[in-house]
């Protein structure tokens, strides 16, 4: 089998294509002005002109796809990507199979409702278009390939959008989806400067601070990379401790993979005590710096 | 300004709930508008107020799409005309054959400048119909919009990436998805859901769905996995104890 990836970010390139070496004979890595060797057994990359988006780079890689063939495409769910692999699926006469939490044997476990339910869905035809997020392809693999890199022209389709500026916004590129502890905070954090609680126990016993959705889009406390749940992170570390996070399933859907789940929540009703190994009923601001000490 | 709206009706996620065995019971779950859809209707409503132009929503799906309560819902947001293709053929689509079907409505109605989405649907949130759509028209695509200022012809669209804030210009007709950031959904009402009730409906038939490329199983509930569920009532010194020795021997 040979397989396309597509990836802005070198975080996704990097993982999709050893997320993909188990099942493919052929990896082709595309980049948009990143190439990066060593991980596919090519590289191709579309150097955009400063006033093109990606999303207009669909004939462009309707030529690669035509060039390479490939009997299924990855692609980063990038909100540009996922506009991009729209369009490439159209081409291809199919729709893309998005929300994946699982693949096997090219048939992918798909979120329904946000996690309240799950689908198998099979392709029909080839080639076929995952939307692969981080966290939902078989991880421990390693990256091997050649150094390889091609540049492919950018092709602009007759009517397209015109970049007039940009302004850069502050990212962090998060190592949440290779952490084996993670800590997620949720609404039960009222303010800002409770997070510093958190992240005490996160040095204490080496873990990685995530969140729930609203923490990173309504509070902007923490960034977007690092929000874990429906079109966020979905994650399978061995520990999860959810500090002041109910539960809702948008959020459990990106850890209820965890080998081990504890919860910390005010709320003895709260949802998340119904699918925790260990629960503690108490307010973040005692429990947190009791346990932070503890495992110091 | 013409607008339409991409509106997707499905059951309320909500009230979705599940059995023993896996199975989802979606009887109780009634029809809404999808979440995410309610900003773009906002949107709509806006341009379409600032520029006296007209504000359409567009909807395909099965039978249950043409729930009074919801087409209401809809024409009560400051839309002006709905043309909806209920047909239990047109149930369950995927991305394809739904932009399939939206495309032949489109070519049914007045023409419009401007076709905007909603950031993705409550029930797959898969964000694919909109580029899906621009491809079968053969139109651009903008994703991630927070703002929109119409011009002649074309429109300056400010837009979000994970990475940056970016002005895009683009010719009309495009088709634009919009954040939820963009607007605040309105507040219905007693009186605009009146008027709703005299806002023209057009019931499409005869829309073709496309063959699927992708085939999805019925949804069952995911499986849960099995947990300990010791919970300490209380955080006295004890349970932390034994809360912190149980982190310890997990780490």
């Amino acid at each position: 089998m040979k397989t396309l990836v597509i990836a802005e970010s070198e975080q996704a390139a990097r993982e999709l294509s050893v997320g993909t070496r188990a099942m493919a004979d052929e990896i082709v890595l595309v980049t948009f002005g990143n190439p990066i060797p060593g991980i596919a057994d090519a590289c191709i990359d579309i150097s955009l002109p400063d006033d093109a988006i990606i999303e207009d780079a669909y004939l462009t890689l309707g030529d690669v796809i035509d060039a390479e063939q490939p009997d299924a495409v990855f692609i980063e769910p990038s909100s540009q990507l996922l506009g991009l692999g729209g369009r490439i699926a159209a081409l291809a006469g199919t729709a893309a199979i998005t929300g994946i939490t699982e693949l096997e044997d090219g048939a992918a476990q798909t979120n329904y409702f946000g996690g309240t339910g799950t689908r198998t869905v099979i392709p029909l035809s080839k080639p076929v278009i995952y939307m692969a997020g981080l966290g939902s392809l078989p991880s421990g693999g390693t990256a091997e390939g050649t150094d390889e890199v091609r540049s492919a022209e950018f092709r602009r389709p007759e009517r397209s959008a015109v970049k007039k500026g940009a302004q850069a916004l502050k990212t962090e590129t998060s190592s949440l989806p290779e952490a084996e502890v993670v800590v997620a905070v949720g609404r039960g954090f009222s303010q800002e400067e409770q997070l510093g609680l958190a992240r005490d126990l996160c040095s204490a016993i080496g873990a990685e601070l995530g969140c729930t959705r609203p923490i990173a889009e309504t509070s902007n406390w923490l960034p977007r990379s690092s929000y874990i749940g429906v079109s966020g992170l979905m994650l399978s570390p061995h520990v999860y401790i959810g500090a002041g996070v109910s539960g809702q399933m948008q959020h459990m859907v990106g850890c209820n993979r965890a080998d081990m789940v504890f919860a910390i929540n005010k709320d003895k009703n709260a949802p998340i005590f119904k699918q925790c190994d260990y629960g503690i009923v108490g307010n973040i601001e005692e429990v947190l710096p009791a346990l932070t000490e503890a495992l110091s | 300004m013409k607008i339409a709206v991409l509106t997707k009706i499905l059951p309320d996620g909500q009230d979705i709930s599940s059995a023993p065995d896996g199975t989802l019971d979606m009887s109780r779950a009634k029809p809404v508008i999808s979440e995410y859809d309610l900003t773009a209707l906002e949107v709509a409503a806006q341009l379409a107020a600032a520029t006296a132009g007209s504000a359409y929503a567009v909807s395909a799906g099965d039978a249950s799409v043409s729930d009074s309560k919801t087409v209401k819902n809809i024409l009560a947001r400051g839309i002006d005309e709905l043309f909806l293709a209920a047909d239990n053929r047109l149930g369950d689509m995927d991305s394809h054959a739904t932009a399939g079907a939206l495309a032949a409505l489109l070519e049914q109605m007045p023409a419009v400048d401007l076709i905007l989405c909603g950031d993705g649907s409550a029930d797959l949130y898969a964000k694919q119909v909109g580029p899906q759509l621009a491809a079968c028209m053969d139109i651009p695509y903008i994703s991630g919009a927070i703002a929109i200022e119409p011009g002649e012809g074309s429109a300056v669209v400010r837009r979000k990436t994970e990475t940056a804030i970016e002005e895009l210009e683009v010719s009309l007709p495009a088709v634009v998805s919009i954040l939820p950031e963009a607007a605040t959904p309105r507040i219905c009402g007693m009186k605009d859901i009146l008027a709703a009730g005299k806002k023209p409906v057009h019931a499409v038939a005869d829309i073709e769905p496309a063959a699927s490329g992708i085939q999805a199983s019925v949804a069952r509930a995911p499986q849960q996995a099995e947990r300990l569920n010791k919970i300490f009532e209380t955080a006295d010194e004890d349970a932390i104890r034994e809360f912190a020795a149980a982190m310890r021997a997990a780490l």
